[in-house]
């Protein structure tokens, strides 16, 4: 082996202390004595000794240590191992990796952009207050349009305190996460996507529910929304993520694209599998909108009766199903 | 609505005379038949009559077999030596639908070991009756009347009121009700649940009606005995009965009904209703039932105007399922307050509100399927939805709701709903355009 060794320190995988090795015999324990010292109670004070023979290998010796040294794969208790490249040894709880200088590392990742970095819009001054604003109008125009008794002020209250609410908390745990991860909170662009995606939660079901009403769209018009609700959240949480993590994007968008169409099967597994539970009530969709949103001429009465004969024979299909 | 009862009474003195009807002189040498009363008599007291009646009275219990003892009871009275008895087709509707875990037997007053099986032998669901019958020979059973009583007559109901015990019960005969889908007689008696399926009879002991149903206080309805009589003769054919056959016959027999009852619609004209600035369907035909109402709602920035038809009535098919209904309403929806944006979100709400729809579950009825389109009715553009759903045990026949709105003005409509239940598809169809049609506007 190697004239200079590295030994270390491992916690799940990650190095958590790293001693080079370049004059042998090197002792490892828990006492003070010791050139490496492992502050593991399991440890003993004198635990094991690595020495170079005279044909140059390095060798690992456990010196009498109280709970054993053992070698990880595969587990087995060792009173002597010579030491290989990448060879891990356990002692107490912890695990302990030797690597020679001739160590080779993982390719260097290239990264997606090579360019410099750019201030991204969601961080722009004044994005967060503007973006809330705007939430904020939407949904107390939203509550006035659809409130036809007398005016509530208490509603209208509520639709002002509850997307900012909403925003505030879901941007907290953002930016705590930022916090954690990245040792920054990036409050404000996590106030901004929260704040748009709210808005998008909004808009987006109103806006398919108008072309859906105007067009005469059918029923397969359903799957376009919910296509649009999952990548709406699948955008919002991707730019949550980005100051989160230092993950690619290309990535991050594979993982999310997984979980989110995972996710949208879940909801939509009844209806995947044919299952429908039993209702008496009459299921379809009830929008009205004012007569200049009917962007499709009207049908004569003739050829939507004739259009009604499809019903029977759907009915009929589902009286045959087994109970 | 009405509730079901079970039961029977009997009576004690008819008017006098009035009873001797023409036709049913009863034969002395006959001992099944109540002896007739001597000529001019005071009417009989009614404990005489309940004293030579009440052997004539069972009760009958629908026996759920894995418990083993009774689901739910009713009455039934005698009308051969064979053993046919009658008795309300709710009362054993249990048997029809689910022969494998119900039985039915029959037990006379006082006799509450002596249990006697029976069997349904044939049914007429329309009028809610049922034949049942014993395998032993019976002594004393009732003869039918021949002919409706005239108004006034005093009569009697028999039955077991509640599981207390065979009732009698004194009341007056009224007459078929004016109007009404389904016949019925209006008795002004108590009858009482547990009274279901027991008789009605005069002073001396001929059966006018069959128990069925009451309205509260004093207001019980009967089945004629016109109805009883064809059901009795046609169960004297039937050699055997299997449940499925059974389901057969009401099947048969529903698809019949709502024939005539398309038909019956179909001829007559369908008279309009003013509602607005639009013209709605009105009442078809008099057994629909038509209310009106405006709430006064000063804070609102709207009015809602109701109108509304039905046919009050329905056809019994088992605990949960009923059909035979014919029911429609109107709202014209107004605002000279809202804006557009804001009245279509009240227009929307008031289209959301179905009106309560017809009792089934899922072993009776599948889910609706609809179909929702713009559709020009009369020149009026209208957002209209079809929706139907099928029978599971009766083929060929659907439940069908059709709602509509009107979409040519931005703050005003009136918005329609239509209830059709049991109709074969193209007389629904049929019966939903017609009333599609009926719809315009008057400006």
């Amino acid at each position: 082996m190697d004239e200079v060794i590295f030994l270390e320190v491992l916690e799940a995988d990650e190095v958590h202390a790293r001693h080079r090795l370049d004059r042998f015999p090197v002792t490892v324990g828990r006492g003070y004595s010791n050139d490496v010292i492992l502050d593991d109670p399991k440890v003993s004070a004198s635990h094991l000794r690595i020495e170079r023979t005279e044909d140059g290998r390095l060798v690992l010796r456990d010196t009498g240590s109280t709970n054993g040294t053992f070698r990880v794969e595969p587990w087995a208790r060792l009173a002597e191992l010579e030491l290989a490249d990448d060879a891990r040894v356990a002692v107490g709880d912890t695990v302990l990796r030797f690597r020679g200088r001739a160590h080779v590392v993982e390719d260097t990742r290239v990264t997606a952009i090579p360019v410099a970095p750019q201030v991204r819009p969601f961080e722009r001054p004044f994005a967060f207050p503007a973006m809330l604003a705007v939430t904020v109008l939407t949904f107390l125009l939203r509550e006035y349009l659809t409130n036809y008794q007398k005016t509530d002020w208490g509603s209208l209250a509520l639709a002002v305190v509850a997307p900012v609410f909403v925003c505030f908390v879901w941007s907290g745990l953002w930016s705590v996460a930022s916090k954690v991860a990245r040792r920054v909170f990036h409050f404000g662009a996590h106030g901004t996507i929260g704040s748009f995606g709210l808005l998008g939660l909004l808009v987006i079901p109103l806006l398919m529910g108008v072309i859906t009403y105007s067009l005469g769209l059918g029923a397969w018009v359903r799957w376009v929304s919910l296509a649009g609700y999952l990548a709406w959240v699948g955008f919002i949480l991707f730019w949550h993520l980005r100051y989160v993590t230092r993950t690619e994007p290309r990535r991050l968008i594979q993982v999310l694209g997984v979980i989110l169409v995972c996710f949208g099967a879940l909801t939509q597994a009844d209806s995947l599998l044919g299952e429908e539970d039993f209702t008496s009530s009459v299921d379809f969709d009830r929008t009205l909108l004012p007569p200049a949103f009917q962007l499709v001429p009207s049908k004569p009465v003739d050829s939507f009766f004739e259009g009604t004969q499809k019903l029977q024979e759907d009915v009929d299909a589902l009286a045959k199903e087994k109970p | 609505m009405l509730t079901i009862l079970l039961l029977a009474a009997l009576a004690q003195a008819p008017v006098p005379a009035a009873d001797d009807l023409p036709g049913d002189e009863p034969d002395a040498d006959t001992p099944a038949v109540v002896p007739p009363l001597p000529v001019a008599s005071l009417p009989p007291a009614t404990h005489e009559l309940f004293e030579r009646l009440k052997g004539r009275v069972a009760q009958v219990r629908i026996i759920e077999r894995r418990s083993g003892t009774r689901s739910s009871i009713g009455s039934a009275f005698f009308v051969s030596t064979e053993g046919h008895a009658l008795t309300n087709y709710h009362v054993i509707s249990d048997i029809v639908h689910h022969p494998e875990d119900y039985t039915a037997e029959l037990v006379r007053e006082g006799k509450d070991s002596e249990a006697i099986p029976v069997r349904v032998v044939d049914v007429d669901v329309v009028h809610d009756l049922a034949v049942i019958r014993q395998d032993a020979p019976v002594k004393e059973w009732f003869e039918l009347a021949p002919k409706e009583p005239p108004q006034g007559t005093r009569l009697y109901a028999m039955g077991n009121p509640h599981d207390l015990g065979t009732t009698i019960v004194e009341g007056t005969y009224n007459g078929l009700v004016q109007d009404a889908l389904y016949d019925k007689v209006h008795f002004s008696g108590a009858i009482n649940p547990g009274m279901s399926g027991g008789p009605t009879v005069t002073g001396d002991g001929r059966v006018v009606g069959v128990n069925v149903s009451t309205m509260g206080n004093q207001l019980g309805f009967l089945v004629p005995v016109a109805h009883a009589r064809a059901l009795v003769e046609r169960a004297r054919e039937v050699k055997e009965s299997s449940p499925s056959a059974l389901l057969a016959v009401v099947g048969s027999q529903l698809l019949d009904n709502q024939q005539r009852i398309t038909e019956r619609l179909l001829a007559a004209p369908l008279p309009t209703q003013q509602l607005g600035e639009y013209h709605v369907p009105g009442r078809w035909l008099p057994f629909l039932k038509c209310w009106g109402d405006t709430p006064h709602e000063p804070e609102n920035p709207y009015t809602v105007t109701n109108y509304q038809c039905s046919s009050e009535e329905d056809i019994y098919l088992s605990g949960e399922h009923r059909t035979g209904v014919v029911a429609y309403d109107h709202a014209y929806v107004s605002s000279d307050k809202l804006g557009a944006l804001r009245f279509s979100a009240l227009y929307e709400a008031t289209f959301s509100n179905d009106p309560g729809g017809v009792d089934a579950t899922k072993d009776d009825v599948t889910n609706f399927r609809c179909r929702v389109e713009f559709v020009k009715v009369g020149g009026v553009p209208t957002r209209t939805a079809l929706c139907l759903r099928a029978y599971k045990k009766f083929p060929g026949l659907y439940d069908l709701a059709l709602r509509a709105a009107t979409t040519n003005a931005s703050t005003s409509g009136v918005q329609t709903s239509l209830t059709l239940a049991g109709f074969s598809a193209d007389n629904a169809r049929a019966l939903a355009r017609r009333y599609l049609e009926a719809l315009a506007w008057t400006k």
